[in-house]
């Protein structure tokens, strides 16, 4: 019991940065500006996040700049692809390379090369008064770190915003037919813009949560591919907040599952744990991914000037 | 001629914004950005050494940058290089530490095969995960690097491991199975010719052959080509294996030519460097090679320009990246 | 006393690039009349009202509204102004409800809930008043596509429109559908809006407009009252001093000169109970049976989405059927790869060229060639010559009359009446003893349309066989021996040359057998 109590608790904790930079897709996804940029803007929310919280002395003020870089790759790739109408895969994959030069290329600069790297003090547990008593479940969902509450919450609001009002009636639309939306009036720039710009900022915030949460630091590389796993994550939870929050939960026990196997105390050599991971993500899509709906315009750019040919 | 210079100019332009944009950042830290930037671009030029090391980084450089063209001509994006050219080093190894007896003649050809299959096999999983399943395989080419990193990491700390190095490193692959050395010092090995072989045959066969002809309308259309009795999704598989048969080359050629062992890391960063010039030549495989000769100056150059004046390289990096955009910004201009 | 305009568009002049689509148009609406717009494809009718509704900006003229000057920045302005489009594609969310199609962004949905009972009721009361029955409840994408066309005109009432737009809004309706539609037109003028019609078809605008404006090649050529001019000079304004009416196929009412169908010689094309069913287990060809004889233009008709796409990919090879056999010469080619089929005397014009038969990134040689690459002379098998295919496209050039700066050039440069010549070039430069053509002349101008109906009438004399796919009936009627009426993935009817009639098929393209048609 108490190990599954254990695992629960890691599984929460580790579905968060999923669940921000999946959701992070998902929104950006939804008016049609497809993400692929999560891995680089992942490191550089991992890495600016490290370097503020230990330059300003509090972590709050590093997830903010995380967040502001993340925004500011969100308003790259909406600028380069919904003005200037080039590839949006293209652009994210050179946004990617960007954001992990700049990972790497920010600690040398502000801290120099030191053998053993600085730490930040990570973020705490906020237990919640009386809910986290409740035997079991308390420990489990109520005595969690800041953003554990945060990405929950997040999500529950994403969902009723897209589903149960008419700014996100609007702005699926764009989604699934930005010149229908354009020709009654909506504004598809607009929402392809916001959507980019915020589902940045989560992605950054996702990376910020490495540091803050796992290590106390920032090392080279170590999103190790959570940024390309959220892609995948927010395919099989069907661009679709609250899917995307229960499969969030499996690729985090995936996650602890083979990077704390040590924890349950697994006896196989840890490299095959290792790639664990990333084959249940393939063996998920080939399962999910047929079925998986997809906003229609998805990747690809409005341009109304456009002739019909 | 006009038209080369039509095309080569954007080039320039967008090389010389990215340096200056870079130079100012430089500038700002504190920085020379006269030496930085005259150890970046002469490094190579200055002694034979510095050419020698430039042609052995433009080997895997045009290999990785040719797996993600192949596949690009066909409309498909590889983004398991990394993964293909380790799967390939580590067969390679393999082949060599098992039948490090073997003279050359046999030795040679069989790590360099091995090297090729094995990467290809990499590049079968997921050609095959498409063709059976439809499954994007942006996807599943990145994850599978993410497998490999521990596939290498098993192999080189396994039961081959060179316990003397300080780093996860197998033992020597016999003498047989090194590529021979076209100049001993500095040390240049004949895998040039090999990479260069293949960059022309790649182009060779993209431009003039019907299966290139078929390869460049599933680019173009897939749809449209399916249509017209192209087996587009043959074709796709072809670009993907082919693509993966290239890096797993050059990840033999890196343990048979340079360290004549496996080396975990020896991948580099070879992969995204490979991307970049891959869309920097805009998926042209003629391109290719020359932006991959004038990355791998740069790469050299950054390296002494970390060593002599500490400024990290990956300063370098970021002018590269933003070469790219500015390349890809210049389609916009000439559009308007 | 003259009405005073409700709407004046002033020297309109838009480029697209290089390409001068509109040149110093003017165009006036009266109120509460019926204005037809007509002119061939590429006319600039459709862009003159893209401008007016804000979709595209023009690069000079001005507008006028009730005689005051105004500017439209986009579709939010025009609406505001009380303009409203019904474009030929469909502009709706396929996974939204009718009713969430039709309030979408109007702003007066319930912003927090998204009831929308109220709005139904509007809605419905609308439905009523100009009979437009729809479901509104249904999704857009379950729709078959007169109900689609009605959820477009709603949603422009709904927002209380004055001036109406309708791009090609006949396109896929039955006969019958046709007249249903103007009656509703008709009961909208009533009501007070003023409408405009965008067509290429001139019997349409005769039988129900007030006025007439004639463009061609982005001119504006004449506006005339319906009742003041005959139909001899709307189709000289149409096509211009060039072309000889004469002698054309398109106005031509017999086209017998050409050949005779010899229906004693065995088949060159049979279908034996042909069906399809697809992925997702709905069938989408039912029983289908037809042979085509020498010289013969089989044509199909029906309601776009019945099948005829499906048909077209089976009969090419691109697709296997569930089951049915198909002959071409009297040997069995069922479940021949199209590669093949392409190889031995099977011709294809898809209909949707973009999507289906064009390659924008690859050249216009290199589209030229599309599935005859393999074959001589552009190819030993091995390697492409690409001296003589050069050679030959550049023929293929000056013959169809394809504008474009050389071979080499990208195809995504050409215009969509040049892609079209490229599909029509590639097929009939096969000469093939069997061309499947599915809508062919979509796109083009009517001198082009000519030059395409001559060529496949020209392939009677050869004692070739067509399978002609059209949603145009008119372009069906003038050029088939005979024509078949499929119906949801069902023949309901084969009428032969002198059982032609425009209701008569109208009534099978919407299901209605002709058994039970026969009884009065």
């Amino acid at each position: 019991m108490e190990i599954l109590i254990t695992f629960l608790r890691l599984v929460l904790l580790s579905m968060v940065p999923f669940v921000l930079a999946s959701q992070g897709t998902m929104l950006g996804g939804r008016t049609g500006i497809f993400n692929v940029a999560q891995e680089g803007i992942m490191l550089l929310g991992a890495s600016l996040g490290f370097l503020v919280s230990y330059q300003v002395g509090n972590n709050f003020v590093g997830m903010l700049a995380a967040m502001a870089a993340g925004a500011l790759f969100g308003l790259l790739l909406a600028y380069f692809t919904t003005t200037l109408k080039m590839n949006q895969f293209v652009i994210g994959l050179a946004l990617f390379f960007i954001g992990v030069g700049l990972s790497t290329l920010l600690p040398k600069l502000i801290i120099g090369i030191t053998l053993s790297p600085p730490l930040i003090p990570t973020l705490p547990e906020v237990s919640i008064p009386l809910l986290s008593q409740i035997p079991v479940l308390g420990p489990i969902l109520f005595q969690q770190n800041s953003l554990v509450y945060f990405s929950i919450l997040l999500s529950l609001v994403l969902w009723y915003f897209l589903y149960r009002t008419q700014r996100g009636l609007e702005l699926r639309a764009v989604g699934e037919n930005p010149m229908a939306a354009d020709s009654l009036g909506i504004n598809v720039v607009r929402a392809r813009y916001w959507t980019a710009i915020l589902g940045g900022a989560l992605i950054g915030l996702a990376g910020a949560y490495l540091p803050m949460v796992y290590t106390g630091t920032f090392t080279e590389a170590m999103t190790r591919g959570r940024g390309w796993l959220a892609i995948a994550l927010t395919f099989f939870g069907g661009w679709s907040p609250l899917t995307i929050l229960t499969g969030s939960l499996f690729f985090a026990g995936v996650e602890v599952l083979a990077f704390r196997a040590q924890v349950i105390g697994l006896a196989l050599p840890y490299q095959y744990l290792l790639m664990v991971p990333y084959l249940a993500t393939i063996l998920i899509m080939v399962l999910t991914f047929r079925k998986a709906r997809v906003p229609a315009f998805l990747g690809q750019n409005y341009d109304r000037e456009k002739r019909n040919l | 001629m006009k038209t080369l210079g039509r095309t080569i100019l954007p080039y320039l332009i967008a090389i010389a914004v990215a340096f200056a944009a870079v130079g100012i950042f430089i500038a700002a830290m504190g920085f020379d950005v006269g030496r930085a930037y005259q150890t970046i671009l002469l490094t190579s030029f200055r002694t034979p050494n510095g050419f020698i090391q430039t042609l052995l980084k433009f080997i895997p450089l045009t290999l990785q940058a040719l797996a993600f063209t192949v596949p690009l001509t066909a409309g498909k994006f590889n983004i398991g290089g990394e993964g293909q050219m380790i799967v390939g080093g580590i067969a390679a190894a393999a082949v060599g530490i098992v039948f490090s007896d073997l003279p050359a003649v046999i030795l040679l050809p069989l790590v360099i095969l091995a090297g090729v299959l094995a990467g290809a096999f990499w590049g079968l999983v997921p050609a095959w995960l498409l063709y059976r399943f439809g499954l994007n395989e942006i996807l599943t080419t990145v994850l599978l690097n993410f497998v490999s990193f521990a596939f290498i990491d098993l192999v080189a700390t396994g039961p081959w491991r060179d316990t003397t190095a300080g780093h996860p490193t197998t033992i020597s692959i016999g003498q047989g199975g090194w590529l021979p050395m076209l100049i001993d010092n500095p040390p240049l090995h004949s895998g040039i010719i090999l990479a260069v072989l293949v960059a022309a045959g790649i182009y060779i066969y993209t431009s003039r052959t019907t299966g290139g002809y078929e390869l460049v309308a599933t680019g173009a259309n897939p749809r449209a080509a399916e249509v017209f009795g192209i087996n587009v999704r043959r074709m796709f598989v072809f670009s993907l294996v082919l693509a993966g048969a290239l890096a797993g080359l050059a990840g033999s050629i890196e343990v048979a030519g340079v360290h004549h062992r496996l080396i975990e890391g020896m991948q580099s960063n070879f992969l995204v460097l490979g991307l970049i010039i891959g869309l920097i030549a805009r998926g042209n495989n003629l391109a290719v090679p020359f932006v991959a000769f004038f990355i791998a100056v740069l790469e050299v150059g950054a390296s002494a320009m970390q060593r002599t004046l500490m400024i990290p390289v990956e300063m370098v990096f970021i002018v590269e990246a933003l070469v790219l955009l500015f390349v890809l910004l210049s389609d916009v201009v000439r559009r308007r | 006393m003259e009405k005073q305009p409700i709407l004046e568009l002033k020297n309109i002049r838009k480029t697209f690039d290089k390409l001068v689509a509109l040149n110093d148009v003017s165009f006036s609406l009266l109120p509460g009349e019926i204005h037809g717009l007509l002119g061939g494809n590429g006319a600039g009718k459709t862009t003159l009202m893209n401008i007016l509704y804000g979709l595209y900006r023009k690069d000079q003229g001005e507008i006028y509204l009730n005689g005051e000057r105004i500017e439209i920045h986009g579709p939010r302005d025009a609406l505001q102004f009380g303009i409203g489009m019904v474009h030929q594609h469909f502009l709706q969310i396929p996974n939204y409800t009718v009713l969430e199609n039709i309030v979408l962004g109007t702003g007066i949905t319930n912003r927090y809930t998204l009831k929308l009972e109220p709005e139904a009721r509007k809605v419905q009361e609308l439905c009523e008043r100009f009979g437009l029955a729809v479901e509104l409840d249904a999704v857009i994408s379950t729709l078959p596509i007169g109900s689609r066309q009605k959820v477009e005109i709603l949603k422009a009432l709904y927002r209380g429109v004055k001036i109406l737009i309708l791009d090609e809004p006949t396109t896929n309706l039955t006969p019958q559908e046709v007249d249903a539609l103007f009656d509703s037109l008709r009961v909208m003028v009533n009501d007070g809006l003023s409408i405009v019609f965008i067509t290429h078809k001139l019997r349409e605008v005769l039988s129900v407009c007030d006025r007439i404006t004639v463009l061609r090649e982005g001119r504006n050529i004449t506006t005339l009252d319906r009742k003041e001019a005959s139909e001899e000079v709307f189709v000289r304004a149409m096509v211009g001093e060039q072309m000889n009416i004469e002698k054309s196929v398109y106005f031509a009412r017999d086209t017998k000169t050409f050949g005779e169908v010899d229906y004693t010689a065995p088949p060159l094309l049979r279908l034996s109970g042909v069906s399809l069913v697809n992925k997702e287990g709905v069938p989408r060809l039912k029983d289908v049976s037809f042979e085509i004889y020498p010289g013969e233009i089989f044509g199909i008709a029906g309601v776009a989405g019945n099948g005829q796409r499906e048909l077209a990919e089976v009969t090419a090879g691109i697709v296997s059927p569930t089951s049915g056999k198909i002959e071409q010469n009297g040997k069995d080619v069922t479940g021949v790869p199209v590669g093949e089929r392409l190889r031995s005397g099977m011709a294809y014009i898809p209909e949707d060229r973009l999507h289906d038969g064009f390659l924008p990134k690859a050249s216009v040689a290199q589209n030229l060639i599309l599935g005859v690459h393999r074959q001589p002379p552009y190819s030993d098998g091995r390697f492409i010559n690409w001296k003589t295919v050069y050679q030959n496209t550049r023929e293929q050039i000056q013959e169809y009359n394809i504008k474009t700066g050389g071979p080499a050039e990208p195809g995504g440069n050409l215009s969509g009446g040049n892609i079209q010549r490229v599909m029509i070039a590639r097929a009939f430069s096969m000469n093939a003893d069997l061309l499947v053509a599915h809508n062919p002349t979509r796109g083009l101008d009517i001198p082009s349309m000519d030059f395409v109906y001559r060529k496949i009438l020209q392939r009677k004399a050869r004692k070739q066989a067509t399978l002609l796919i059209s949603e145009d009936l008119d372009e069906l009627m003038l050029l088939s021996d005979r024509i078949a009426v499929i119906y949801r993935g069902e023949i309901l009817g084969i009428l032969p040359r002198e059982a032609f009639d425009k209701y008569a098929i109208g009534r099978l393209m919407s299901g209605i057998r002709s058994t039970e048609a026969a009884t009065p």
